[in-house]
């Protein structure tokens, strides 16, 4: 069957299997198809010598968290993500993954109001005690959401979907960061309501490839050029992935303008007053798309350092904690295994409490009952109080 | 639809069996999974295995065992599958008994120095997980941030750190085995004298040929307190080797003494900016370490020997990130190579240590003549070559010249009265050198050893001893029946 992957791209791995004890499922498996250089082999399998699609390969691609650890641990380069995307599209679409259940799910996200509404009866339903505790929920979704409220026209602050009606606390202390640096914010709310990368991941490619014109097209109104901050690690990656997911001169011009917004904070931290440091002790959690996507995670420490007592790094090489966008609901027992490390090596340093620049790290942490915020919140604080 | 799709349920007798005695999701019979097992980090490609088992147990690496011995099936056990000589790939579709999931540090006793672990322990979680209390497991493999402390056994794998600590087999206590008929043995001891013939000594570095490790008790070496990393340039590869072979006899044993050629730093520069200057036509790393003072004299007697062997330029990392990036950019050497061209083969022998540069020069006159291009990076202090043959193997006769230079390589190293292998193993890859390294009787020897183990040679057969001497093999890698494994 032909994956549709790049014939260059599949070649360039020379299976040296460095990649192995990056990969979260290799190392709670100690399984090779659950590696990468196993699932590429499989890939290999299935396009150049038509291995039929059993239960044992569509669970090995259908089990990757697209963490792509491996990929800055590859010596030779290899595109993991690509292949992986390529694959799960093209299996998706042959009906070999379980993504189309997902589709109607997925839909939701780009109907902020239909996605608040249930969001809000699922935030009920966990005081209820009515959700499945499989979901591994945080017992306090928000009810309530305080508005969206623009300053100026400096920034875009991308607020996205879930995010958006889970942690929209974020969002207002991300802004509220901006402003103190002097300059005046706008909130993309729902004129650009959600960026597809949860639907990339899901080898959804079509609507991703809508969500991310829809974006686009609504950003970039009358030439627009403002930076676009992100303050969800899995959006920015897959908005600075649009060159490669639309191949569109557009979507290059539109990925250069968006950054993290640790990263745009770092290189504008004279901007910000010094205030007293917040007296904790912090870890940092490097969501997997900041650190090997967007390769951005040392602003998260230059902008958190000058605001807290002390920073704590883990000692686990940053191995993904098993969030993973949808993952974590979709495989809720890998992904649990997965996060026993990360709380290990959590529980190894003993900090106050984790900072977490990606929303579906910070749930899935604080699932497992460790404190997790995210590092605008810190900042905000310290700047702010806990007003 | 795949989510409508289940395991299928075994037919086949050996694989119902093996299913009763692991759980049946540890055992995999899928024709593209065990595809995966038919390959290691080399260039050696196996045929495809029969099921492949995670056991997580010594009862269950017992049990496969005694399964295959009653269904007349051979055995071969893998750990991370990044072996260099293609010694864990399959041959004869044999069962593949996966370490994977045997990755526990059982216990670590600091009062005796000793730690038990289970095979499938990564070497690098081991020293991690040590450090912090103030040890470490000495031996180092290039690629220890993957390997498993079992495939260390198997290879008796050594190390840039080796020069001064010696190879795994310096660090490995006792060694619980289960061997081929199913019964389990307790090799060498934790006592400092333990009685009786040395097999514990005969199991490393055995390849998997004689049973397979199930608990592994290592020595841990303390950390120490103080290290100095120097980086020598020279401009030429000779002065280089020759500081080598000056610093050893002038009684310096440094932790670590390695050569990269200029090829070879820079394809590091390229992939991960260490700081090694790209000008040089050869640098040596070396590493010395113990107590303040005595580290001190050791860099300037370094130094000395450097300078009056022509180095071009010594220096002292400055900080510990200076030294790690160092150490970094050594150990992803055989990576970078990727930058380069796709497919490499990297070559291991060891020569005595006064004929390293008469030995090199012989390693670039061959390949010119062949026409393939050679980066050379090696453990220097212990005369180990690793050169490394980089190529495309789509372009037609590329891999035949690959070959052929290799085994001039060889017998270069082997006239100079160099060995076959310096810690990748024997495998497949250099089996049938082995005659040319050893006499008729030295092999039929080794061979019954191997058969005191393994009367049926169901253990990893058809690797290490040649053919012609190595027992029943060829009994063992007869044809499985056409459908078996379809």
């Amino acid at each position: 069957m032909d994956l549709k992957i790049n014939p260059d791209d599949l070649n360039s791995c020379v299976q040296c299997g460095l990649c192995l004890p990056h990969c979260p499922t290799y190392r709670v498996t100690g399984d090779e198809a659950l590696s990468p250089r196993g699932r590429i082999r499989l890939m290999r399998e299935v396009q150049d010598h038509d291995a039929p699609i059993t239960y044992e390969v569509s669970e090995a691609f259908d089990t990757c968290v697209q963490c792509r650890g491996c990929e800055p641990a590859c010596p030779s380069g290899v595109p993991y993500g690509r292949l992986i995307e390529s694959t799960r599209e093209t299996l998706t679409k042959a009906g070999e993954l379980s993504a189309r259940r997902q589709k109607l799910a997925f839909g939701a996200l780009a109907h902020p109001r239909i996605l608040r509404f249930g969001s809000t009866l699922l935030a009920l339903a966990v005081r209820l005690r009515l959700a499945p505790k499989r979901l591994g929920l945080p017992r306090n979704l928000p009810l309530r959401r305080a508005k969206h409220a623009a300053s100026g026209d400096d920034i875009y602050l991308f607020t996205g979907c879930v995010m958006d009606a889970w942690q929209r606390d974020v969002h207002h202390a991300g802004q509220r960061v901006i402003e103190a640096a002097g300059f005046g914010v706008t909130p993309t709310a729902d004129i650009a309501p959600c960026c597809g990368a949860l639907h990339t991941h899901a080898g959804l490619g079509d609507d991703a490839r809508a969500r991310a014109e829809a974006t686009i097209t609504a950003l970039s109104v009358d030439g627009d050029r403002r930076p676009i901050l992100v303050d969800s690690a899995g959006c920015g990656a897959a908005m600075k992935e649009y060159g490669h997911l639309l191949g569109t001169p557009e979507a290059d011009a539109f990925a250069e303008r968006v950054f993290d917004i640790q990263e745009w904070l770092a290189d504008h931290l004279d901007h910000l007053p010094r205030v007293e440091p917040l007296d904790v002790c912090v870890a940092v959690q490097d969501p997997c798309h900041l650190r090997h996507v967007q390769r951005a995670h040392t602003a998260t420490r230059t902008v958190l350092e000058p605001f807290v007592h002390r920073l704590i790094e883990l000692d686990d090489d940053s191995l993904c904690c098993g969030a993973g966008g949808a993952y974590s609901v979709l495989h809720p027992e890998m992904s649990s295994d997965i996060r026993a490390r990360k709380i290990a090596a959590i529980e190894r340093v003993s900090p106050d409490l984790v900072a977490s620049a990606n929303p579906g790290c910070s749930m899935h942490l604080a699932g497992a009952g460790v404190e997790t915020t995210h590092p605008m919140e810190l900042i905000d604080r310290a700047l702010h109080g806990d007003s | 639809m795949s989510w409508l799709r289940r395991r299928s349920r075994p037919t086949d007798p050996l694989l119902a069996d093996l299913c009763g005695a692991l759980a049946p999701d540890r055992v995999r019979a899928d024709g593209a999974e065990r595809s995966l097992t038919s390959h290691d980090a080399s260039v050696f490609d196996g045929g495809v295995s029969g099921p492949v088992c995670f056991p997580t147990s010594t009862e269950e690496v017992q049990a496969i065992m005694r399964l295959a011995e009653r269904h007349e099936r051979s055995v071969v056990p893998r750990g991370a599958g990044t072996g260099l000589a293609g010694g864990a790939i399959p041959l004869g579709a044999p069962i593949v008994v996966s370490t994977g999931k045997m990755n526990r540090v059982v216990q670590v006793d600091l009062e005796n120095r000793i730690a038990w672990v289970e095979p499938g322990v990564i070497n690098l979680d081991l020293s991690k997980e040590l450090r912090p209390k103030g040890f470490h497991f000495a031996p180092d493999p290039s690629s220890q941030q993957v390997c498993t402390l079992g495939g260390n056994v198997a290879n008796n794998s050594g190390g840039p750190h080796c020069l001064a600590y010696g190879v795994t087999d310096a660090h490995v206590l006792a060694i619980e085995v289960v061997l081929p008929d199913g019964q389990v043995a307790m090799l060498g001891g934790l006592e400092d004298e333990p009685g009786g013939l040395d097999l514990r000594g005969a199991f490393v570095g055995s390849e998997g040929t004689l049973g397979i490790a199930t608990k592994i008790a290592v020595r841990l070496t303390p950390n120490p307190p103080a290290v100095r990393t120097m980086l020598l340039s020279f401009a030429s590869v000779r002065d280089a080797a020759q500081t080598v072979s000056d610093v050893i006899a002038a009684g310096v044993v440094p932790a670590a003494l390695e050569v990269m050629d200029q090829r070879m730093v820079t394809a590091i520069e390229n992939y991960v900016g260490a700081g090694y200057p790209t000008d040089a036509a050869a640098v040596l790393l070396a590493e010395v370490e113990g107590l303040d003072t005595g580290v001190d004299i050791d860099v300037a007697r370094i130094d000395e020997i450097g300078r009056a062997n022509n180095a071009t330029n010594v220096s002292l990392a400055g900080s510990e990130e200076e030294r790690a990036a160092l150490w970094k950019g050594r150990k992803t050497a055989f990576g970078a190579v990727a930058q380069i061209a796709p497919d490499y083969y990297l070559h291991d022998t060891v020569v005595p240590r006064a004929k390293l540069a008469d030995v090199l020069e012989q390693v670039y006159e061959i390949v010119d003549r062949h026409e393939v291009l050679v980066l050379n990076v090696f453990h220097a202090g212990d005369g180990n070559l690793h050169p490394l043959l980089v190529f495309d193997a789509r372009e037609e006769g590329t891999l035949e010249r690959v070959h052929a230079a290799g085994a001039e390589i060889l017998r270069a190293s082997l006239d100079a009265g160099g060995v076959l292998s310096g810690e990748h193993g024997i495998g497949v890859e250099k089996q049938h050198y082995m005659a040319e390294l050893f006499a008729d009787a030295d092999l039929d020897h080794q061979n019954r050893l191997r058969q005191a183990f393994d009367p049926a040679c169901r253990a990893n057969p058809g690797k290490v001893l040649p053919m012609g001497h190595s027992c029943a093999d060829i009994q063992a890698l007869r044809e499985v029946p056409t459908g078996v494994w379809g």
